[in-house]
């Protein structure tokens, strides 16, 4: 263990500076935040101390947290189904076009936009036909009239049409990654596969998968922790509304802590945000680490 | 001499260390003065040379360029600058909301500008509370800067008998409505609110947008439902009797409003998705002459002067709903105010400039053409200085004001004021049982006033 032949505690000495900052910036705030959510604080005045009256209010008694939860773990689901799309999407690129770099960079572009463009442009598409809506005006067009809808508007469908602009402006970003991975597959493996019959999808199936599983948990990590923090497109886009029908956890802390002036239960809010993470990222690891060891 | 080696690098380690944090504060300082204002800049900045060079930290909502507003306070603060060649004025001009936003979190770690802007009442009570703002008394009484005010428009900055803050405007709530579209449809201005729901039917059915609204902000519904509610209960002071839980919001009038309210948004009267539509961009429908009716605060006359609809533009007041309510009762919006950080490094001077400014402001708005709505009495012809007709119009309406409510969000506290904006955009979503609205807003209000 010891192969570079110096104390234990210079090592200690060493890592110490950086396991402060550390602790001192990603620990310690949590900590902070937990006990924040303690509080009966609005944020500016004094504060009392209420125990676990929050969280027993958060998870009890409000109508708004749970259906915002489910929000935010299906923009999850919805995100991390996007992955074998990417994948499928990077295994044509790669097999069917003959310089797929261009294409890649592309697909890439709605990730370099800055998500209030976006939202902005999903705005002005989505709007009714008569303030010029360009997806209700193709459903007229096509005689599909009935299917069209107040699109950000209609609680039933408001969410989804949320969900959409993200699956839309993240597909690059995972085709990219995917891509990559693929591409630092050495050719050999594929040849000696087709010499034992494995062709096409079924190669990617055998040969592709299993040798960027690697690569497949990165992309799933990111797009799980992404829509856990989605906030700034569902900002610009409905501010959560109307009436709570498209806030997800992230908002509906920010309503609490900063609309409403409860910052107490705000961080109540955010501390649970923070469980579901970290529960979230065992389970992805747990997972995963179970592939892999079937792979290899 | 092993040991010695390993002592030095634990030393060198500890000057690392330091070395790292010491970078970390110097970045944190160097952020807070920046000049793009960044928290707290005027507090953290002070001079250690004299008492001589003194900054004073100016946070406002004027950042527009086109704004008359933002024209006079540039304005003032060049020439006071002049005057006191010692004192340097920093800007700190942002959006409404992002004003709102950064002094909750400057406040969060009391750091307030030496000056900033606050909102009347139950919104810059927390605030006052916790003891973060000066109070004002004696500033007001120099110069005679007090007597300026209308009459009794300073209580709502009032608390325990001192004031707070000092506000830029005094506005009440409209109906702005475009004469061509009426002409167009055929319709007459409204005087009751049954009217009203025929000439939103009206318009709709000839192809004009009846009325124009920007929900995604929510105050905008609501707003508008509170002047319905001065109507159906009959004079102001409900949600002051609430308070004192002398009624509860399932009274008859409320839910009267909820009604009413309803059959508005079920008419057909806002444009579709409106709960999409931000504040500029429902006011730009209106401004466009793309709806014909907009009901808002009278701040909006400035704006709408400028815009492509100008000299088309009439306004009257909200009718009466089943003929209940004076129409000579608005919605009254005491204006966003200026405030002082009790903990200001610099408080005489700080006040010996607010108190310059607010003396210079009507007399500069006049001649910007932006007095129409502010908080201060004002000396002087406005027909002669060429302020449009509608300009007229509103300030004439001013003086048949006979009363009225605040605000929603100025009146409850903020946990309930958002209960009651969600429950009220929910409205232009979707029919609800008016009964379970007003339950709705009991639940919240009992929710947040234990």
């Amino acid at each position: 263990m010891n192969v570079l032949k110096v104390s234990r505690w210079t090592i200690a000495a060493f890592v110490l500076p950086c396991l402060i900052i550390y602790i001192g910036i990603v620990f310690v705030p949590i900590l902070v935040s937990m006990y924040s959510g303690m509080l009966d604080w609005n944020g500016i005045g004094e504060s009392t101390f209420v125990g676990l009256a929050n969280f027993k209010k958060l998870l009890f008694h409000d109508s708004v947290f749970w259906p915002s939860v489910r929000r935010t773990l299906m923009f999850a689901v919805f995100s991390m189904a996007e992955i074998p799309i990417a994948l499928l999407v990077a295994i044509l690129l790669k097999r069917y076009v003959r310089k797929p770099n261009f294409l890649v960079s592309s697909y890439f572009l709605p990730v370099i936009l800055s998500v209030v463009v976006v939202g902005q442009l999903w705005k002005t598409i989505y709007n009714p036909a008569s303030m010029g809506g360009m997806l209700n005006q193709i459903l007229d067009a096509v005689g599909l009239h009935s299917w069209g809808r107040a699109w950000l508007t209609d609680p039933s469908v408001a969410m989804y049409s949320l969900y959409f602009v993200a699956l839309w402006q993240y597909l690059g970003y995972h085709t990219l990654i995917q891509f990559t991975g693929i591409s630092n597959v050495p050719d050999d493996v594929y040849e000696a596969a087709r010499i034992d019959g494995a062709e096409g999808f079924k190669a990617d199936w055998h040969i592709t998968f299993p040798l960027i599983v690697p690569i497949f948990k990165i992309s799933i990590v990111l797009a799980f922790i992404g829509s856990l923090q989605a906030f700034d497109m569902i900002m610009v886009m409905t501010g959560g509304g109307p009436a709570h029908a498209t806030d997800v956890i992230s908002t509906h802390m920010y309503n609490m802590s900063f609309t409403s002036m409860k910052y107490g239960y705000g961080s109540s809010i955010a501390a649970f945000l923070v469980v579901l993470c970290l529960a979230a990222t065992f389970c992805i690891n747990f997972i995963f680490n179970k592939l892999e060891k079937r792979y290899s | 001499m092993a040991k010695m080696s390993k002592l030095l690098s634990i030393v060198l380690t500890g000057t690392l260390a330091l070395s790292l944090t010491a970078c970390g504060s110097g970045n944190k300082e160097d952020s807070g003065s920046g000049a793009s204002g960044a928290a707290g800049s005027g507090s953290s900045t002070s001079d250690t040379t004299k008492d001589k060079n003194i900054t004073i930290t100016f946070q406002n909502i004027y950042p527009d360029p086109t704004d008359p507003k933002n024209k006079i306070m540039n304005k003032i603060v060049d020439q006071y600058e002049k005057d006191h060649p010692n004192i340097k004025i920093e800007l700190d001009s942002l959006n409404t909301d992002q004003q709102k936003l950064k002094l909750k979190t400057q406040a969060a770690s009391k750091e307030i500008p030496d000056i900033t802007v606050v909102n009347p009442a139950a919104q810059m009570q927390p605030f006052v509370d916790a003891k973060l703002l000066a109070p004002l008394d004696d500033m007001l009484a120099e110069n005679g800067l007090k007597d300026t005010f209308q009459d009794g428009l300073l209580d709502w900055y009032s608390f325990d008998g001192s004031t707070y803050a000092v506000p830029d405007g005094n506005n009440i709530g409209v109906v702005y409505y475009n004469k061509e579209l009426f002409e167009k449809g055929g319709v007459k201005v409204p005087s009751t609110f049954e009217e009203m729901i025929d000439v939103v039917k009206t318009l709709k059915s000839k192809g004009i947008q009846p009325m124009a609204i920007g929900e995604k902000d929510t105050w905008t519904g609501s707003f508008l439902f509170m002047n319905m509610l001065l109507r159906t209960n009959n004079g102001p002071g409900f949600l002051k009797d609430v308070l004192d839980k002398k009624k509860t919001f399932e009274d008859p009038a409320f839910v009267e409003a909820v009604d009413a309210f309803q059959n508005l948004v079920q008419a057909g009267a806002f444009q579709e998705g409106a709960t999409s539509f931000d504040y500029n961009a429902g006011e730009n429908l209106f401004k466009t002459g793309k709806a014909a009716m907009y009901y808002m605060g009278t701040w909006a006359t400035g704006g709408i002067e400028s815009s492509s609809v100008n000299g088309k533009v009439g306004v009257f007041k909200f009718p009466t709903i089943n003929g209940k309510g004076n129409p000579d009762e608005f919605m009254l919006a005491p204006g966003s105010a200026f405030a002082i950080a009790a903990d200001s490094k610099h408080l005489a001077e700080t006040k010996e400039f607010l108190n310059y400014f607010m003396l210079s402001f009507p007399k500069e708005a006049f001649e910007a053409k932006g007095a129409v709505g502010i908080g201060q009495k004002v000396e002087g012809d406005f027909k002669a200085a060429g302020y449009s007709d509608m300009a007229m119009d509103v300030l004439n309406m001013f003086k048949e004001v006979k009363g009225g409510d605040l605000a929603f969000d100025n009146t409850m506290n903020p946990g309930t004021a958002q209960a009651h904006l969600s429950s009220i955009q929910n409205l232009f979503a979707q029919k609800k049982n008016s009964a379970d609205v007003a339950k709705e807003h009991q639940a919240g209000f009992e929710d947040n006033n234990q």
